[in-house]
Order: structure tokens, then sequence, then C-alpha cells
């Protein structure tokens, strides 16, 4: 889940109410968010993956003043006297190749002091938490924030040549150039690839030229640099995909509506697409929400006003609409996208106590499935006849499969340690690994397990295919080829369908002392003494033989006889 | 212990008698006055009462005798004593020298009357405590003549002990005790009786060999009819078994199983390597999702897998893109950022949620009302602890029905918790891709405290809507492998997959 470390005292100054530790634990327990740690000021908190907005102090703070009411709906964003014209950006199709997407927002601080050091501290973080999160580590969408008393717009927003790009990065004092910004900047070699192709990079410029950064890469010092007092912000997100750009730019606004900042939508222009006016970034949308919707999902019969009521808890507004409401949402919660959205807010902004539930009354018959009846008939067997019932992972080692020769069971791409590397395609795999741990306890050893295993084959959906095993190992002075026949015979007798052994040569066993069994000629198991040459290698000191059964290839002919 | 050659070998350990045993429990099991004291039976039998005693001793350790034992306490006079009851002890002495001199005597008299100073001593403090002999110099009798024939009750002690008669006043005793006149002497009386066991066994007549194994050959020659068995030591040590009982783990998770069928649920399964289609697509997962990504499942080689029907790849394409359904003019939703791409949908990869059975038994259009729950494996891309493994156990379930709510799906973790004997329960807020609302329940176990257990929700229209459900699907999964831990009183999830033999024996 997402995580990030917020100033509490920062959030509870934003409550005209005083909280305590209990009640916000118990806010929060009744939340999406959930306290990691709390040491001194530092809160660590973590977020569902829908609410990326409660990770910000101000987005807490205005989520908390809801449920506790002290603020209601919606907060108020719009300007009294927004810019004009509007702010705009330029968007040249030459970006197409590395970050197609662009969108913006102006927000314009309450004061005249501007933007305070924890603001400035707050935004940059919760900006970075968008990065790896929703942007996917800049890859997706990133975020850049600009003091607009600083730019002359319009902005532009192109491709360059990195021969044309000379700026002072953020992070530096000396003008350089893109080529060798690329070359050797840390930031560049992380994030180089998303703004740079070949000798051309992205570029953000105002009107004067004046670089305001190198999407998603850096800021420049001269007109990309946020500072303490600033009371105009251009804010600005860059991404591959359309909607988790805008997601991300929604999000990064929490931050100056819960301090009470107004937002403006900034014009994007593009010469082969209509502008977009922005509007739809910064100001809240509407989701219709049948009131059927809210009984029929919660299961509770609310009142109207007790509907309103939550959904101004949540800070949201709701007016009355034919059959429901129209619900406005502010941008920085896009996991409200259909009315199932809204209502789940409904359902959450009250408590959900245990004893309202309902147990449903049964009206279906439970049963397990005959293959699964099956098997715990055969492990009931098995256990019957003295084996130990260990439970194996379906996952075997490099080294249980190299001492098999002839086995092919499938490769993970993606192992985490050469101890799983192997889907098995026989419980024997397991079951070799099994006999050489315990090469410290005494002889006779018996086990047996039914476990599945997965076969390659290319004719499965899924390029593989899940089949269940019944394996058994007898390892003795005296185990012999015979005493595995014996068993399976058994087995196969006890599930009354009559199996016929014949020669076959099988991984693992001695040549001449193994069989496969066929019912009605399809091979439904194994059996044969296992090579000395395996026994030395790991340490088992007696003669053993192993027998293994496929009961999924052996149902349809017991199910036929609707056994057992 | 093997046989002789030639002889079977023998079901158990023999009883083996060596002649003087044999002798002193024939002796012993034709004794008409039983116990017999071990002195009694030695001189019966001739013997040594060592040789005995040893047999005696060897014969209990086959528990074929058994031994009652008297203790007794004897009361002596020492040497001191009996010199004291020869000579009279120093206070009768001093008194009959009083007596002499008239009830009379001083310090250079005594000294002449034959007492060593000692004795002296304590005769006179004696004589003082009782009364008899005033204090200061001379010594004076308090009434001359008085008790110059009364015995004094030490004399009467010191008599009775020597004759060894009457009861004896403790105090008394405890007084010459320490005197060193008398002494306590503790012995014991042993005395022998054969057990039950050593009434039973056989003993062969004289000269005749017992049979050892009961053969094939013996059995058909009817010999035993006429010869005894040699008898076994029935707690002799025997070969150590071990058996087989159910593996715990797994018997747990079959009885969580049947809690669910008692519910009205039916089981389902689905194949343990997945299509992402079936195990994230059809779910709602977007196909950027970080669970998604190689990092967290895991993914196979050198297998190709399928995409499912095309008209089902469509509809689950539409919602995933924010399209509406193939034939409906509204999207459900707006869908997920970027273009569904059906290549990733075909991969093979490792099943990471048993939700991906839910999807598949959806798929095959149950007729609602449908119950169905699938606990099985599934795996993730995870080193493995004590608390993380690479295979995990999870329980889904679900519930299509009209009417299902929220309301229902907080019962059903009731019942679930209830079911396994928790009783405490409370709901917050989730997040699942797939459903909406979603909550988590959590239960209070009594040593644990609060554990996050029930993950649920209602299925999202964008799930059921293209896999042609019509009724609201309520829907949960259990980490029944953290339930198991807790249960089985484990604490490492390894355990679970244990390959010590000795922990899954029954004898073990």
């Amino acid at each position: 889940m997402p995580q990030s470390v917020l100033s509490l005292e920062r959030v509870l100054s934003l409550l005209p109410v005083r909280v305590t530790d209990s009640a916000l634990d118990d806010l929060l327990f009744a939340s999406k968010a959930e306290i990691d740690a709390r040491e001194g000021d530092a809160l660590t908190l973590s977020v569902t993956p829908d609410r990326l907005d409660l990770l910000s102090e101000g987005g807490l703070a205005l989520y908390l003043a809801g449920v506790l009411e002290v603020a209601h709906g919606l907060p108020a964003t719009a300007p009294k006297s927004p810019t004009s014209p509007p702010p705009r950006i330029d968007c040249d199709p030459s970006v197409d190749r590395l970050r197609p997407w662009i969108a913006a927002a102006l927000v314009r601080s309450p004061t005249d002091a501007g933007i305070d050091v924890g603001t400035l501290a707050e935004a940059i973080r919760f900006q970075e938490l968008l990065h790896a999160s929703i942007g996917r580590d800049r890859r997706a969408a990133s975020l850049g924030i600009y003091p607009w008393e600083r730019v002359n717009p319009p902005i532009r927003y192109s491709e360059e040549p990195l021969s044309e790009v000379r700026f002072v990065p953020l992070d530096a004092e000396e003008e350089m150039t893109g080529e060798r910004f690329f070359a050797g900047h840390p930031l560049a070699a992380r994030y180089g690839a998303y703004g740079r192709l070949g000798d051309r990079c992205l570029v953000l410029r105002d009107r004067d030229g004046v670089i305001l950064s190198l999407p998603p890469v850096l800021n420049s010092r001269a007109a990309g640099e946020a500072r303490v007092g600033d009371r105009i912000l251009l804010l600005e997100s860059t991404g591959t995909l359309e909607r988790t750009v805008r997601e991300t730019l929604s999000l990064l606004l929490v931050v100056f509506a819960s301090h009470g900042w107004t937002i403006e939508p900034v014009e994007v222009h593009r010469p082969d697409r209509p502008v977009d006016p922005g509007r739809s970034i910064v100001e809240p949308r509407t989701i219709d929400l049948p009131s059927t919707l809210v009984r029929e999902v919660s299961g509770e019969t609310l009142s109207a006003a007790e509907i309103e009521r939550r959904l101004s808890r949540t800070r949201l507004n709701a007016r009355p609409h034919e059959g429901g409401w129209k619900v406005a949402v502010p941008p920085w919660r896009p996991d409200l996208q259909t009315p199932i959205d809204v209502v789940e807010d409904v359902v959450i902004a009250a408590a959900i106590p245990a004893e309202r539930g309902i147990v449903p009354p049964s009206r279906t018959l439970g049963r397990r499935l005959p293959e699964v009846r099956l098997r715990r008939t055969v492990a009931g067997y098995l256990l019957g006849l003295g084996f130990a019932a260990p439970h194996t992972p379906l996952l075997v080692s490099e080294a249980s499969v190299a001492r098999v020769t002839g086995a092919d069971p499938i490769r993970l791409r993606n192992p985490v340690s050469s101890e799983f590397a192997y889907v098995r395609d026989r419980l024997l795999l397991s079951h070799l690994d099994l006999l050489a741990r315990n090469t410290r306890r005494s002889y006779p050893q018996r086990f047996a397990e039914v476990a599945p295993v997965v076969i390659r084959d290319p004719a499965e959906e899924t390029g593989g295919r899940t089949s269940y095993h019944a394996s058994l190992v007898l390892a003795s002075e005296s185990a012999g080829f015979a005493d595995g026949a014996a068993i399976a015979d058994y087995l196969l007798r006890r599930l009354d369908v009559g199996g016929v052994r014949e020669p076959a040569e099988i991984p693992a066993t001695i040549p001449g002392r193994a069989a496969r069994y066929r019912v009605a000629g399809e091979a439904v198991g194994e059996v044969g003494e296992i090579q000395p040459r395996i026994l030395f290698e790991i340490g088992v000191p007696v003669p053993t033989v192993w027998a293994e059964i496929d009961l999924t290839a052996l149902g349809p002919f017991l199910l036929r006889h609707d056994t057992p | 212990m093997p046989g002789a050659a030639g002889e079977a070998p023998d079901g158990g350990a023999s009883v083996s008698l060596s002649g003087p045993e044999r002798s002193v429990l024939e002796a012993l099991r034709i004794a008409s006055d039983l116990p017999v004291e071990e002195e009694e039976l030695a001189a019966r039998l001739g013997l040594g009462l060592d040789s005995v005693r040893g047999s005696l001793q060897r014969l209990r350790s086959k528990h074929l005798v058994v031994l009652e034992e008297e203790h007794l306490t004897d009361r002596e006079l020492t040497e001191r004593g009996t010199e004291a009851l020869r000579q009279g002890l120093p206070e009768r002495r001093f008194l009959d020298a009083l007596n002499r001199h008239g009830g009379r005597l001083t310090p250079e008299e005594a000294a002449t009357e034959g007492l060593s100073e000692d004795e002296r001593s304590a005769a006179i403090g004696i004589l003082r405590r009782r009364g008899l002999l005033d204090e200061g110099l001379p010594f004076r009798l308090r009434k001359p003549g008085e008790s110059d024939s009364t015995l004094l009750p030490e004399e009467v002690i010191l008599k009775q002990i020597a004759n060894s008669e009457g009861e004896i006043d403790p105090a008394i005793f405890a007084v010459l005790e320490r005197r060193g006149l008398v002494r306590e002497v503790h012995h014991s009386v042993k005395r022998w009786a054969p057990s039950e066991e050593g009434r039973r066994l056989p003993l062969a007549p004289a000269g005749e060999a017992l049979l050892g194994a009961l053969t094939p050959a013996l059995l058909a020659s009817g010999a035993w009819q006429t010869r005894s068995f040699r008898p076994y030591d029935v707690r002799a040590a025997v070969p150590y078994l071990t058996g087989a009982r159910p593996n715990p783990y797994v018997a747990w998770l079959e009885e969580f199983e049947e809690i669910l069928i008692g519910l009205g649920f039916e089981q389902a399964e689905g194949p343990l390597l997945e299509t992402e289609f079936w195990n994230n697509d059809v779910l709602f997962m977007p196909q950027d999702h970080p669970a998604r990504s190689i990092h967290d499942a895991l993914s196979v080689e050198g297998v190709t897998g399928h995409p499912p029907a095309a008209d089902l790849l469509a509809r689950v394409a539409s919602v995933h893109e924010g399209r509406a359904l193939p034939g409906e003019t509204q999207p459900l939703g707006p869908g997920w950022p970027g273009r569904y791409d059906p290549a990733i949908a075909a991969r093979p990869v490792l099943r990471t949620q048993t939700t991906a059975v839910s999807a598949r038994f959806l798929a095959r259009h149950p007729t609602p009302p449908f119950r169905m729950f699938s606990l099985d494996r599934n795996f993730r891309r995870e080193a493995v602890d004590a608390k993380h493994h690479i295979e995990f156990a999870q329980c889904e379930g679900i519930i299509g029905e009209e009417g299902m709510t929220i309301r229902h799906l907080v019962g059903v973790f009731r019942a679930a918790a209830e079911a396994i004997g928790i009783r405490e329960l409370k709901i917050r807020p989730s997040y699942f891709p797939f459903t909406e609302p979603s909550i988590e329940g959590y239960v209070r176990h009594p040593r644990l405290g609060w554990m996050e257990i029930f993950p649920g929700g209602l299925f999202r229209p964008e799930v059921v809507r293209p896999l042609g459900i019509d009724v609201p699907v309520i829907a949960w999964g259990i980490g029944v492998g953290r339930l198991a831990l807790v249960a089985l009183g484990v604490n490492d999830l390894r355990e679970m997959f244990t390959g010590d033999l000795a922990s899954l024996e029954g004898g073990g």
C-alpha cells in the first residue's frame, strides 16, 4: 500500500477542533488510511491505492474535518476573478514520440504572503509520492511546480534538439547544455529515457524562451523554482497516458485546495486538436446517484437527509435530482468515477457495525467437487497403509530437477531463488527432496502425498495442465519394485479400475525395474525402483521404490462408475 | 532375541532363570508360610544367605517375586548404660553416700565416695532439680532417709530396656539417650513371596527344554500339547514403530472447507498455471497494476497461453478501455488509462489469487442463487521466511443472488468467524480493483489481538457484466494460511510445508 510520513502537527493545525490520539485512531480505522507508526510529530500512514489524497496533510485534514462534521461538502476553490485571458500552454505535436500529454492548472494563494515553507514542502513531498505511485516512477506521469509570477506566458511544450537547450538545472549553479545534462546528471540517468530520444528532448519554455523544465527530469533554476512567498503557482503534468496525466495533476490540487487556495484552469492548445479548456481537471465533476443503488448495495434504507449528510461528511456535495442526486466530486477524488463508487462513500461515511451484518439464509446445497472427494479418499487409503502425509510446495528446486534426467517441468522466468525455480510436473521431484532432507532419520521411511502438479500442454488455454497425483515412496532395506507395484495395484483395485502394468522407461528409475500403468489405454501412473545414482547423491542408504498415480487422468474412469 | 539354530525366531524376549533363581522361585511357590524370611529361605534350601539374596533380587527385577519389608526399631543400653545399671546411676550413688553420712556430706567427703568429678557434678544437678538436695554446702538431703529405697525413673527405664519389657516413657528415654546411656537401633526384616507372574511362569520339568517360537511345524506336530513354552519378558524393549496421521495443516484446511460446505457453498477449482486474463484482466485489474509486475507475480518460460473466447475478450477489453459493452450504448465506467493489450491477456502466470477461480465459475453462467468457494494454492514472488512464503493458501467465496448487499457480506464474515470460534469482528473500508464497495473484516484473536482476516466486497459491474452475470455478487477471500498458523499454534509459515517426517508420523 502507498505509504508516507506526514506531520501530525500540521494535520491537526488545519482542524478547528482538538483531536486526541485515540480519536484519531478510531477515525482512521473507519477510513482508507491506516496508521503504521506514530513517533512524535511523524505520522507514518498507509492508504489504499484509490485514496492517495489522504497522504497529504491537507488532504487528510480535509477528510477529517468532514467526518468530524466541522466542515461540510466540497471546499470552495473557484477564484472570484479568474485570470483573463485564461493562461495557456502551446503543445507541439513533436512531443508525441515521448510524452504526448500535458495538463496544467494555476493555483492562487488566499493571502499576499503567498506560499509558506510548510505548504511548499508538503506540495513537493506529495508530488514525489505521486511520481512514485500513480506516475509509475515518472514513466506514466510526472509533475512540475513553477512560480507563475516569474514566467512569461504562454508556455510552449515541444521536443527540441539537445543542442538548443541551455539552462541552469534546479540543483546546480552554472548553466549547462542539453547534451551535458543528459550525459552526466544523475536524474537524467534515471529518468532521461522518458524525456529524451536520440539528440532531442522535451522542453517547457515561456514566451521569452526561458526554460521551465525538461520534463520529466528536472526543472530549471530560472523559472522552475517555486519559493516561499510565491503567490501564484503553475502546476503541470506530462506523461504517456492522458488520464494518468490529468489524475496526477488533479491529486496535487488537494494540497492547495485544503489550504484555501483557489484553482484556475490552464488551456492546452495544439494545432491538430481542439483547445482543451482544462476545466475538467480543476472543476468538480458530477455523478448521478440513483437512490435505489444506495439501498441495493448498502442493504440499508437511509433517509434522503442521511444520505446527503453522509456525502457531506465525505466532502462531496449532493443536489437532489430525479430519482436520486447529482453528486459533485472534487478533482482530487479520481477514485469516484461511477455511481457505485459514490455508493461506497455513502456506505463508509458511517461506521459499518459488524452486528448489522445479516447472515444470508442458505438456499443452496453445499458440496465438494467429486474430484476432491476422490483425492481425499485416496489420501485416506494411503494413510491407512501407514504412509506419513507431507504437504510439499508446487515449486521445486533446480537441484531436484537436475538429478532427474528426463523430467520436463516448467521453469520460472523470474524465480526468487534456486530453491523454488521450477513448477513440478510430478510429485517425485518433491519427494526425492524430502528423502534427501530425512537421511538422518531411521529407515524404513514411508510417505505419500496427494497434491497438484502442472504438466506442459500447449493445447491447454494456460499452456499447462494442472493435474492431481498421488505419490508414495517406500525406502527400506528390503524395498523393491514389487512393494511399490503392490501398493499402486491396491489403490487401483480399491478404486475399482483395472489398471495394467507395462514395461516403460521412466525418469529416475532403474531401467527394467519400472512400469507404466494404463487404464483403457490411457497412461494413469508410474512405478519403479529409484536409480542408485540418485540415492547415492541424496544420501539414502537403502533401496527405494516410488509409485505415482495421476488421479486427474483416472477421474473419468471413476466417475463413469460413480465412485468413490 | 535370536532363536537357537534351527528354531524359528522368538516372538519376544525370553525369560531365563539361573539354577539358584529357579530353586528359590520353586521354594517360594511351594511354601505354605508366605511370605518367607530370607534367612528361613536360605536355611530351607541349604544355600548361603548371600546367594539367596542375590537370586531374590534378580527374580524381583524380572517381576517374578515380591518383597515385603518390615522396618523395626529396638532400644538398647549402651556400654555406659550397662555399667550404670550394674554400679548404679551417679545420682543414686551420691544419694547412697549422703544417706551413709546421715544426710549430710561435705565436698571433701563427697570426693572420696568413688564418683568422678563429672559424675558428682551431674548427680548434684539432677538431685537438686528433683528437690532431693538442698542448695548450698555442705550437701544436705532435704528429707533424709526418704528416698534411699525409691527407684529413680531413670533407673526404672534402664531396667525395662535391659529386660525388654514395658512401655518406655519417651521423655525420660530421650534424657538417657542424651546422657549416652541408651540408644535406638533400626533394622528390617525381608520376607519374600512369588508374584502372580512368578506363580504362573512355566518351569519345565528338569531335563526338558522349553519351546521357543510357535511355528507352523510345531502346530502341526502337536508337540505343543505336552511341552511348555519359554516365557517372554513382556516388559523388554520391542521394535520402535512409527505410524501415519493426517497432515495437520491439510486437515485444518479440510475442516475449514467443511464449514463452508455446511453454509451451502459448492466447491470449485481452477488451474494453478493461469493466464493473465483470468488472473487479472477479467477481474478489472489494470494491465499496468503493480501487483501484476514481474516483481510480484511469477511468470514462466517456454510456455504459451491462449486468449479466451473472442467475444469474452472483447467484452473485457471494452470495460478496461471504458467503452460500452458490445450491444450496449453506455459504458459501465471510464475504464483504465491506456490501451488494453490482448497479448498480455494470453500470458501464463502462476495464479496469484483464488479470485481467478471465482471468475471462471461466473463465466460458466451459474443459475442464481449460487454460492461457491475455492480453497487452494496461490503464488507470489516473495522470498521465503517465517512470515512469508512463495506459496500461500487462500479461500475465496462468492454468493450471487438478488438482494445481496454489503450487510450480507458482513453477515458472512460474522458466520465464518464464529464457525472458527472467534466472536469479535470489526469492519473497515478497503480497496480492491474488482470490488466496490470493498471492506475488510478484522477479528480479535484471544492471544494475538486484532487480525485482518476477511477482505471482500461486491464485485464491480465491470467484473460481472462482461461475464453475463446480472445479480449482485458478494465476494471475499480469506488468508487461511494465516488463520491456520493461529489455529495450529505455529509461528513459522515454513512449517506448513515441513519435510520433517518425524513430525508427520504418529509415533514420531
